[in-house]
């Protein structure tokens, strides 16, 4: 995580995000998929195609992509969809002033008690407490006289998908295929992320014009090395002053 | 008169002038790597360093970030929108610096009218106009936080105060005052060894200073896994700075 300043001075903290290796994996249709649009399958990292099984190793065999680390599922409509294979996704397909929404597996914590894991206060330390400091208390009613289904008690914690909604893309490297998100995104360091456009309906205006239906290194456009937001304050200009 | 051989007067050949070798300009020069440049120990991507520090070294093309430690008197010009010429300058001893990559910071403390001030600027905020040293001085330790607890008389530095000459010298002057305390309570008790504090005249009685050996950790500096050798890495790091920042 850095932090970005903007024209106006104002300092964000931006997390960066590495695009590695992506690769269309497979196309599914709307009928095969069943549901409201067709799918595509997208394959992250590179990994070691030696410690899985054959039958898990045909979809990369067909696409002709080395074993990726992680796969997911992109609801895409038909006039985006792109051919499974050879050609590579880049982090020029964001652009500076997106939205974004990036999922993540949580930190595990493992298992823990019910005041981290959802927020009870507890008992207090002192004044007469036997051998109850972090407990949850009651569970339940009388009247009830059973449990219901999902009350909060202790268990195992983290490890989780979760998704961070809304998120502002402020700069694209495009050398090194680096995306500098706003805010913070699930997960540890270095691990494997997802990240889409934004479904907010505050952000459908922004994402108007994206690279469509990706960007081609191969192709007419040759970008700058560094693409940046109009509000962010890029370290070649002179220092920030109000007039 | 002497006579050449043309049968003129001989012109006067002023002696040869001496050479002198100046061996201080001889010596290696100093090099000097800012600590903000130096990665924490960590398992985060070499690369994310790498970005972040080609961020850091096009900010020093355009703004020149002096070599300062803890101890110099600085004169900081921010981009103030709420004052009235727009910018805000501020002078002040600093007590420390902290942070690593572009969001290093350094507090910098002094007394205006009675009341304490410290004030934490970012290295690299762009709303920072000028940095400019006027008192060059190392003290004896890394963090001056106890002169929140020392006589005001010793944080106090005049706002006017015009920048000291210096010399091209290698060796920045340490120090070595011993700074005299307000009576306890402290917000810290600077007596204590984790704070390893040499600048401090203590003038508690010989049974407390003995209490306060108790707290002393002696096995740390024999501990294995907190070793963090940053000579390596400081070399490579250098040598990128230095050839950047010449081009």
């Amino acid at each position: 995580m850095m932090p970005i300043w903007t024209k106006s001075g104002k300092k964000h903290a931006v997390t960066l995000l590495k695009v590695q290796d992506c690769h269309v994996l497979r196309y599914i249709s709307k009928e095969e998929s069943g549901g409201k649009t067709s799918k595509l399958l997208v394959g992250g990292k590179n990994a070691s195609p030696f410690s899985k099984s054959e039958s898990a190793m045909e979809i990369f065999k067909e696409a002709g992509v080395p074993r990726k680390q992680k796969v997911t599922t992109f609801n895409v409509t038909d006039d985006a969809l792109i051919k499974p294979g050879s050609t590579p996704l880049y982090a020029a397909h964001f652009r500076p002033g997106q939205f974004v929404d990036v999922t993540a597996k949580t930190i595990g914590k493992g298992f823990q008690g019910v005041m981290k894991r959802w927020g009870f206060k507890g008992q207090p330390a002192s004044h007469g407490q036997t051998k109850t400091h972090r407990r949850p208390g009651a569970i339940s009613t009388n009247k009830a006289s059973k449990v219901y289904r999902g009350k909060k008690m202790p268990g195992k914690m983290g490890n989780i998908y979760r998704t961070s909604f809304g998120l502002k893309v402020w700069r694209i490297n495009t050398k090194h295929d680096i995306i500098y998100v706003n805010g913070s995104v699930p997960g540890h360091t270095n691990c494997l992320v997802k990240v889409r456009d934004s479904k907010l309906p505050t952000c459908k205006d922004s994402n108007k014009n994206p690279p469509f239906p990706t960007f081609f290194a191969d192709g007419d456009e040759k970008l700058p090395e560094d693409l940046y937001d109009e509000d962010v304050f890029q370290f070649t200009d002179p220092s920030v002053t109000y007039a | 008169t002497r006579v050449s051989s043309d049968g003129k007067p001989a012109k006067f050949q002023p002696p040869p002038k001496p050479v002198i070798i100046d061996k201080q300009k001889q010596r290696e020069e100093r090099r000097f790597l800012s600590p903000e440049f130096i990665p924490p120990r960590g398992r985060t991507d070499p690369l994310k360093f790498y970005i972040e520090r080609k961020d850091m070294i096009q900010r020093r093309k355009v703004f020149n970030i002096p070599e300062f430690y803890v101890g110099h008197i600085l004169a900081v010009t921010a981009a103030d929108p709420y004052a009235n010429d727009k910018a805000s300058r501020f002078v002040g001893i600093c007590i420390q610096r902290g942070g690593k990559g572009l969001g290093a910071t350094f507090v910098l403390r002094n007394v205006i009218e009675d009341q304490g001030v410290e004030i934490c600027y970012e290295l690299y905020n762009p709303r920072i106009q000028a940095i400019e040293v006027l008192k060059l001085e190392k003290r004896l330790d890394d963090n001056l936080m106890y002169l929140r607890d020392a006589l005001p008389e010793y944080s106090t530095f005049d706002v006017n105060m015009k920048p000291v000459s210096r010399l091209d010298h290698d060796e920045i002057p340490v120090n070595k005052l011993q700074v005299r305390m307000k009576p306890k309570p402290w917000s810290k008790r600077w007596e204590r060894p984790k704070y390893n504090i040499k600048g401090i005249k203590f003038e508690l009685p010989e049974k407390k200073m003995k209490e306060a050996q108790k707290w002393s950790q002696p096995w740390l500096e024999f501990d294995m896994l907190r070793e963090y050798d940053t000579s390596k890495i400081e070399e490579k790091i250098w040598k990128e700075v230095s050839e950047e920042l010449k081009k």
